[in-house]
């Protein structure tokens, strides 16, 4: 198992510098750059004024040196400065961390705790009306885009009950019941896709794995059939699953910056946006990275979960 | 009843600074400087006889369109930036509701010759730290107006008239050394967007990006990047009897729909929404819609350079193009009647715009015949087809698309590409564009509006080298040493004539902003500026 893990992170390291200099240069091909936005709304600045104000934000040198300079700093922890307001771009990333990995988990937990329990019963009651639901409940699900019931439920909350979330952000260590009600219609806009899918997936599943040999041979030995489901059929069930998840994770930090900005909510997401109208290039290097880098470790979380639930695989 | 409200914006009226220069060299300490960038204070007359009794303390907060990126006092480039820190910071002179300019830090000031200014500062004014106002914080602003530290931008000293320094004459006299005699010194001290007052040494002192030490209204606790602003009450501010409320908040919610559904949920008291967004309140009973004239209007810009031989390089296609849109139908269907005729010059700009009588009869006449004549003329009849860039936010993709329906009407075939604003300023700013479909904004002063036009402008070179106006330029030039406002008047409209009869950018529409508050604020109004200057003697009742 150790071996089968050093392997996995091995293979992470090549992707997560190919990573970055796939980030630092694609951030250079948008077109204009923070000189362009600086001097937007002035018509009277001179180049020599503009090649100064370069001088001014470090972005002087060869594209090969400002990567040098960029990584060789990040690999000591020190992304650099906010182009937009001189802030270290660390600070930045410690105060907008949280709130996305709030959201990120909150969201999960609810599209498995739902998506999971659905998919096992439409699977275990196939074509009988709660079936049907769920499986309607999924496409509708897999079709609502994240930003739209955002805003849909933010308005229907406001009119009907006058009430939205807390603006400010809460954190779950003082106020753990304030933080939950900040973030509770975030998260279940963020969770309505993930949920559908793995729904699908573990109806999909369930329904392959009820059919197997070993699960008859339980039945036939006379076990109990919620042991039969929870046991024998739907841990089989899950490693796609959990294969979802790992991706469902890329699919989820992007939905996050969206409902970020609806519910005003300061992480990861909205930095980033904001970053890449400002193309303030160390928060977009330093914020991109982050989540190459969650996105990666999911992954690779979910091979050594792998490991675990088929034990074949790390062999 | 509908709860749409005007606000009282800039009236217009005649200029004043001219006997505004004679007072403030005779009238002694306290007297009122009653210069104005415009109008008469006929309005706020009649309102101050109708003012309910005021209530002091509460909380009020207000939602931001966007994040102000640093609350910087010197070189902050974004709009945002400044809504976020205009209540901490005064200058040494200010516009009222009305854009009449008022003293401020400086109970007055004298023009000493055409490149000094004398300011004689108010006594006993004391910054939030507690240290009082004198020469030498003054000084200190001015320096860091010319030159603006990080994280504000180099890019803002282009804003900043002639001013060569700043000499301390005594602890409340400062002398302004002007390079060269400059009208714009005064508007860009009232506008102060760029000239804040701040304690000496105050970089060496706090983090200028999170924090402010000023002398506004408002005691700056702090900015959360991507979040809020919080503000308390300045219990020591300088104009007696204010501010009213004991604390104030800037939430930043970027999402339009966001800010209506905490507007009606209560979550904030305040904020700015697009014209169809706030109509649509104006049922509510716990909000108020407030509307007012702005500074931004909307023009299409084009490229005239040198080596290329495009069908608008001659100046019948411009004024085809000028009389073929229909500007009453682009405020109709664009803007639900919001929205007004513009030259170069915005209306509710004080007296220096051409009128509305002008402008709708004559040089922006929707004249489709006489469009026709002039493709004829030019040669152009058939047409051609042009590609037209414009921002891919707000009202831009919207009136693009109107153009371009009227402008087939004298066969110009306009192909709309909506870019993202960064991917825009850059096209923009390098001249890489055929024609565009852009925004202006608020100005210190007049030449602010029509400097472009000129060839000393370094734009000028980038967009149109091929472009000549010796009338316009002559009118430019002397308007900005014309140190007389009255006498600066006819020069400038004389300028903006000559801009309209050989056009190389055409003056769309001036839109209207919409504010939409709880019924609990009181005394809010649309600022002409763009920021939120009415928050400063907002009152909450409740």
């Amino acid at each position: 198992m150790g071996g089968y893990i050093l392997k996995r992170i091995a293979f992470a390291i090549p992707t997560l510098l190919g990573v970055t200099i796939g980030i630092f240069f694609m951030v250079r091909l948008l077109p204009g750059d923070i000189i362009d936005i600086l001097f937007g709304g002035d018509l009277t600045a001179s180049e020599e004024v503009k090649e100064q104000a370069r001088e001014q934000l470090g972005l002087n040198g060869s594209y090969p040196e400002q990567y040098w300079r960029w990584i060789s700093g990040s690999v000591q922890g020190d992304f650099g400065f906010s182009l937009r307001n001189t802030e270290p771009v660390s600070n930045i990333v410690v105060d907008a961390l949280p709130v996305t990995l709030e959201l990120l988990v909150l969201g999960l937990v609810i599209a498995l705790f739902v998506g999971v329990p659905l998919g096992v019963i439409s699977a275990v009651r196939r074509d009988s009306a709660s079936d049907y639901s769920a499986r309607i409940g999924g496409l509708v699900g897999l079709s609502i885009p994240s930003f739209w019931l955002a805003t849909l439920l933010l308005l229907f909350t406001s009119r009907a009950f006058g009430w939205v979330p807390p603006l400010n952000y809460i954190s779950p260590l003082d106020d753990p019941i304030g933080n939950l009600s900040q973030f509770i219609l975030p998260a279940i806009s963020i969770s309505v896709f993930t949920m559908a899918i793995v729904m699908r997936m573990v109806r999909a599943t369930m329904l392959e794995v009820l059919g197997q040999d070993y699960v008859r041979t339980a039945r036939a030995k006379g076990v109990d059939r919620r042991t039969v489901i929870s046991k024998h059929a739907l841990r089989n069930a899950l490693i796609p699953v959990v294969t979802i998840v790992g991706f469902e994770i890329g699919v989820l930090i992007g939905g996050a910056a969206i409902i970020e900005i609806i519910f005003g909510l300061p992480g990861i997401g909205f930095t980033l946006l904001q970053a890449i109208f400002g193309r303030d290039y160390p928060v977009i290097q330093a914020m991109t990275l982050l989540i190459a880098f969650t996105f990666i470790f999911a992954n690779l979380l979910v091979d050594i979960l792998y490991g675990v639930l088929d034990p074949r695989i790390s062999q | 009843m509908s709860d749409e409200t005007t606000s009282e914006g800039p009236a217009g009226g005649e200029l004043d600074r001219r006997e505004l220069l004679k007072k403030a060299g005779q009238v002694g300490a306290g007297a009122v400087a009653a210069g104005s960038l415009v109008g008469t204070a006929k309005a706020a007359t009649k309102r101050s006889a109708a003012t309910p009794r005021i209530k002091r303390g509460g909380r009020l907060i207000w939602g931001l369109e966007s994040d102000p990126a640093h609350v910087a006092p010197f070189g902050g480039i974004l709009t945002a930036n400044h809504w976020a820190k205009e209540f901490a910071y005064d200058s040494l002179v200010e516009w009222d509701r009305n854009l009449n300019v008022r003293p401020a830090l400086a109970e007055k000031f004298e023009i000493r010759s055409k490149t000094e200014i004398r300011f004689t500062l108010r006594r006993g004014v004391r910054f939030h730290n507690g240290k009082e106002v004198t020469a030498a914080d003054v000084k200190y602003s001015v320096e860091k107006m010319l030159s603006p530290p990080l994280p504000g931008s180099i890019s803002t000293v282009a804003q900043v008239p002639a001013i060569e320094g700043a000499d301390v004459i005594s602890k409340y006299v400062v002398r302004l050394r002007l390079k060269q005699p400059d009208a714009r010194v005064i508007g860009f001290f009232a506008w102060g967007r760029y000239a804040p007052i701040v304690p000496e040494g105050l970089y060496d002192q706090i983090n200028v990006s999170r924090g402010a030490i000023g002398t506004g209204p408002y005691r700056m606790l702090g900015y959360e990047p991507n979040d809020r602003v919080e503000y308390v009450a300045n219990q020591r501010f300088w104009k007696p009897g204010l501010p009213y409320m004991a604390s104030m908040q800037l939430k930043i919610l970027g999402d339009e729909q966001a800010r209506v559904a905490a507007l009606r949920a209560g979550a904030i008291d305040g904020a700015t929404l697009s014209v169809d967004i706030a109509r649509s309140l104006a049922g509510d009973r716990n909000l108020t819609v407030l509307k007012g004239p702005n500074a931004a209007f909307r023009e299409l810009q084009m490229t005239i350079k040198t080596g290329e031989n495009k069908p608008w390089h001659d100046q019948r296609v411009r004024l085809a193009v000028m009389h073929a849109i229909n500007r009453a139908d682009i405020i109709k269907r664009v803007y639900s009647g919001e929205a007004e005729y513009s030259g170069h010059v915005p209306p509710g700009y004080g007296p220096w715009p051409l009128s509305d009588k002008e402008l709708r009869q004559k040089y922006e006449k929707f004249d489709l015949p006489m469009a026709k004549k002039l493709m004829a003329a030019a040669g152009q009849s058939r047409g051609f087809s042009v590609t037209m860039t414009t921002f891919a936010l707000q009202d831009y993709p919207q009136i693009s698309a109107v153009v371009q329906s009227q402008l087939k009407q004298i066969n110009i075939d306009v192909n709309i590409v909506a870019q993202e604003a960064g991917t825009f300023a850059s096209n923009n700013g390098a001249g890489t564009f055929d024609w565009d479909l852009t925004g202006r904004g608020m100005r210190g002063d007049v030449d602010g509006y029509v400097a472009e036009f000129h060839p000393a402008a370094p734009v000028f070179k980038i967009w149109y080298p091929e472009y000549r106006n010796t009338r316009a330029w002559r009118g430019i030039g002397n308007g900005r040493i014309q140190l007389d406002p009255p006498k600066r008047v006819p020069i400038y409209k004389d300028a903006q004539r000559a801009l309209m009869l050989n056009p190389v950018q055409i003056p769309l529409v001036a839109i209207k902003k919409y504010q939409v508050v709880r019924k609990r604020v009181k005394n809010m109004y649309v600022a002409f500026s763009d920021f939120n200057t009415g928050l400063r003697t907002v009152w909450l009742d409740g």
